[in-house]
């Protein structure tokens, strides 16, 4: 049980009502919680997936420390006296709230209260009373999230991390959402064992943390993470906090900087690692961390990878042809892009190189239901998802 | 034996996925005896549109290669969880991969997981959380059906995943997943008919750190319940989806285009120029006429941990309260 404790350093998940936000908690640091500052400091040294009371500090309206709480009182417990029939009455004036935006602000800044702020605005609404039964729960519900004064702290999984992304900025991920991630690591059937590739350029590490989660801590597959820039994106890869062994098999490399060990330097990665080591000590104690990852993932790349998975900003025509000379026949490409028309080239290309099969393109139609007593629904708002490209290698 | 991580060659007993086209993919055993449906010993012929395929040929054979048929070919290739779905002997309605990944990935699976599954029908589903969890992980399946559970326990067993299931003939609603599972598992999977009465074992069987439960129904009178039971018993983040896929055919296919111009102006002899029929070549991709518009609702939702539990009870509790007085 000692992993549920919350340490400093630790990553954690902050969850007021359906907002989500990753943040590193440091000694005496502050998160910013929408308009809200709040003090950390009381977090560390309990357990995760206790519930937190935002608390104003004395003296700062914008800060606010947290107490961790036994009991929330739920503003489902607000006492409505009646309710209309219909809205028939309503009218859309601007006019049914008799509070101020200021008197409101003053409130909050008073005691952040949702139970407290929901029912002052209940009792100074013209209207609220004619409201129907559905359209006064709604109404509180929506003040409430807008006060609601407690905090979740979670430990970072990669449902989270991934829902989280895309609430936020689906650009973050490149567009993925949950179910292409589900189904990408589906169809790449990564798992316990072997050597995965992966190029991705822009997924906030989504991508390789959803991969290095597969392989597992304890177990023998390596996952080989190409990318473009100088450093890897990995967010959600530093977020899981996995420990140092299983890290270890994630390889980051550079794309440009692999390719080039890989063709023109052969001897460097060619020669047993230990005896290297006892031949030259000096030299491979001087060679950069990032030489030395290249070198280990071409020894990997040369004996072939049980899978391959593309997430690209850039068109993944040529990433897929110079990348895929490395998958072992009989194992799964899969490419991921927000738009069908570079799959479509890309699936017409494989089709003239003779050596794919079952090659596929798919996309998901997902959405969530609002499930209540007499009130079920597919949610109002629903997103659009992005294309998956499927097939098999043949040996040559 | 084909199952458990990668293979180059196939090996008597391995089961091989036959590739012959998008729509006819086939699993066939690499063994040159079979049982006949009258029990005696034949060889092991397996009858393909494009011809007969002896089965023992294929030992020795790599994976990703071409084998030749008598009027055509085709490919071998490993069985992955995600062919073993499309090419399972059905016994039950299964689960397809779309709503599979969704609940592996939602139910936060990881090798070294403890997963509980029942029913477990066809063992659709099982052979994507065997992946998830092995090599330290282990999937405990219940069924009610005393022959589904045999064959599905030999079938494991055939395809080398033995180690990491256990197959149990129970009825789960009535009878729970067993005090030998009480605080194991990390998540529970429920496709049952009446899930709401399954759900109250499942919180035993959970861990005291918490867990994730998915539960796929049909129908969504079943969700409702589900949801109810879910939420007086402390769960939150109660989530209710579905996830349809939609695959496409990709073909350039040559489109006429009508000359409209000519009649703009008078008639010069030189029509017949003017109805040369110009094409134009365009790539699309053209969905299938008819598929799937619905599967099921997956329903998935958290069991907080312990110290969490009390706080989440009341706040549903004071929610539910709220939605009778309506």
């Amino acid at each position: 049980m000692e992993d549920s404790t919350i340490k400093v350093g630790d990553f954690i998940i902050v969850q007021r009502q359906g907002y989500t936000k990753l943040h590193k908690l440091k000694a005496h640091g502050t998160l910013s919680l929408g308009s809200f500052n709040v003090e950390m400091d009381n977090v560390a040294g309990e357990k995760y997936s206790e519930t937190f009371q935002m608390k104003n500090f004395p003296g700062n309206k914008r800060l606010f420390t947290l107490e961790r709480v036994d009991e929330i009182a739920s503003t489902t417990s607000i006492n409505i006296e009646k309710s209309g029939i219909d809205n028939r009455n309503i009218t859309d004036d601007g006019q049914s709230q008799n509070l101020t935006t200021e008197e409101i602000a003053e409130l909050k800044s008073q005691q952040l209260n949702s139970n407290n702020i929901v029912e002052k605005l209940i009792t100074n609404s013209k209207t609220f009373n004619s409201k129907t039964e559905y359209s006064q729960e709604k109404y509180i519900k929506k003040k409430e999230k807008k006060y609601f004064e407690y905090v979740q702290i979670r430990k970072p999984t990669i449902r989270l991390l991934a829902s989280m992304f895309y609430r936020q900025d689906p650009t973050k991920t490149l567009g993925i959402r949950i179910d292409d991630l589900s189904q990408i690591l589906a169809y790449s059937n990564v798992q316990s064992q072997g050597t995965h590739l992966l190029y991705d350029s822009g997924t906030s590490g989504l991508m390789p943390a959803a991969i290095m989660n597969l392989i597992g801590r304890d177990t023998s597959a390596h996952l080989i993470h190409i990318h473009p820039g100088n450093e890897c994106q990995k967010t959600a890869l530093v977020a899981m906090q996995f420990p140092q062994e299983q890290l270890e098999r994630c390889i980051n490399v550079n794309i440009y900087s692999v390719l080039r060990c890989y063709y023109q330097n052969k001897t460097s990665y060619s020669e047993e690692p230990e005896r290297k080591k006892a031949k030259l000590d000096e030299e491979v104690a001087k060679k950069p961390a990032w030489q030395k990852d290249n070198e280990r993932a071409c020894r990997l790349l040369e004996m072939g990878v049980d899978s391959l998975i593309v997430t690209a900003k850039e068109h993944p025509l040529s990433i897929v042809d110079e990348l895929v000379r490395f998958l072992k026949g009989g194992r799964s490409l899969v490419v991921f892009n927000l738009s069908r028309e570079p799959l479509q080239d890309l699936y017409n290309h494989l089709k003239e190189k003779i050596d794919f099969v079952y090659i596929k393109i798919a996309c998901n139609f997902m959405r969530n239901y609002q499930v209540l007593p007499d009130r079920t629904h597919p949610e109002v708002n629903m997103t659009a998802g992005g294309y998956i490209l499927t097939a098999f290698k043949l040996v040559s | 034996m084909s199952f458990d991580g990668y293979k180059t060659v196939i090996e008597e007993g391995d089961t091989v996925i036959l590739y012959l086209t998008v729509s006819q993919v086939y699993s066939v055993q690499a063994e040159a005896k079979t049982l006949s449906k009258k029990g005696v010993e034949v060889d092991n012929v397996f009858q393909t549109p494009y011809g007969a395929l002896k089965c023992s040929d294929l030992i020795g054979k790599q994976y990703g290669s071409k084998i030749t048929l008598s009027k055509g070919w085709g490919y071998v290739l490993q069985p992955t969880p995600e062919l073993w779905t499309i090419t399972l002997p059905h016994r039950t309605q299964i689960i397809y991969t779309p709503d599979i990944s969704m609940i592996v990935l939602q139910l936060e699976l990881a090798p070294g997981s403890i997963v509980i599954e029942s029913g477990t029908g066809s063992g659709s589903l099982s052979h994507a959380l065997i992946r998830a969890i092995k090599p330290h992980g282990h999937l405990y399946t219940f069924d009610f059906h005393e022959n589904r559970v045999k064959l599905v326990e030999e079938e494991f067993n055939c395809h080398n995943l033995g180690a990491f299931v256990t197959v149990t003939q129970r009825d789960v609603c009535s009878n729970g997943f067993g005090s030998d599972l009480d605080n194991k598992a990390d998540s529970v999977f429920l496709d049952l008919p009446h899930p709401w009465l399954a759900i109250p074992h499942a919180v035993n069987s959970i861990k005291e750190d918490g867990g994730r439960i998915c539960s796929f129904s049909p129908c969504i009178e079943q969700v409702q319940k589900s949801c109810e039971a879910l939420s007086r018993l402390g769960f939150q983040e109660i989530q209710t989806m579905e996830v349809l896929q939609t695959s496409y055919s990709v073909q350039t296919k040559r489109l006429p285009v009508l000359n409209l111009d000519f009649v703009k102006t008078e008639k010069d002899g030189n029509e017949t120029k003017g109805k040369e029929r110009d094409v134009v070549k365009s790539v699309m991709a053209v969905p299938p006429s008819t598929q799937p518009g619905h599967t099921g609702y997956l329903t998935f939702a958290t069991l907080p941990p312990v110290w969490a539990r009390k706080l989440q009870i009341s706040l549903n509790q004071a929610q539910e309260s709220g939605n009778d007085l309506n």
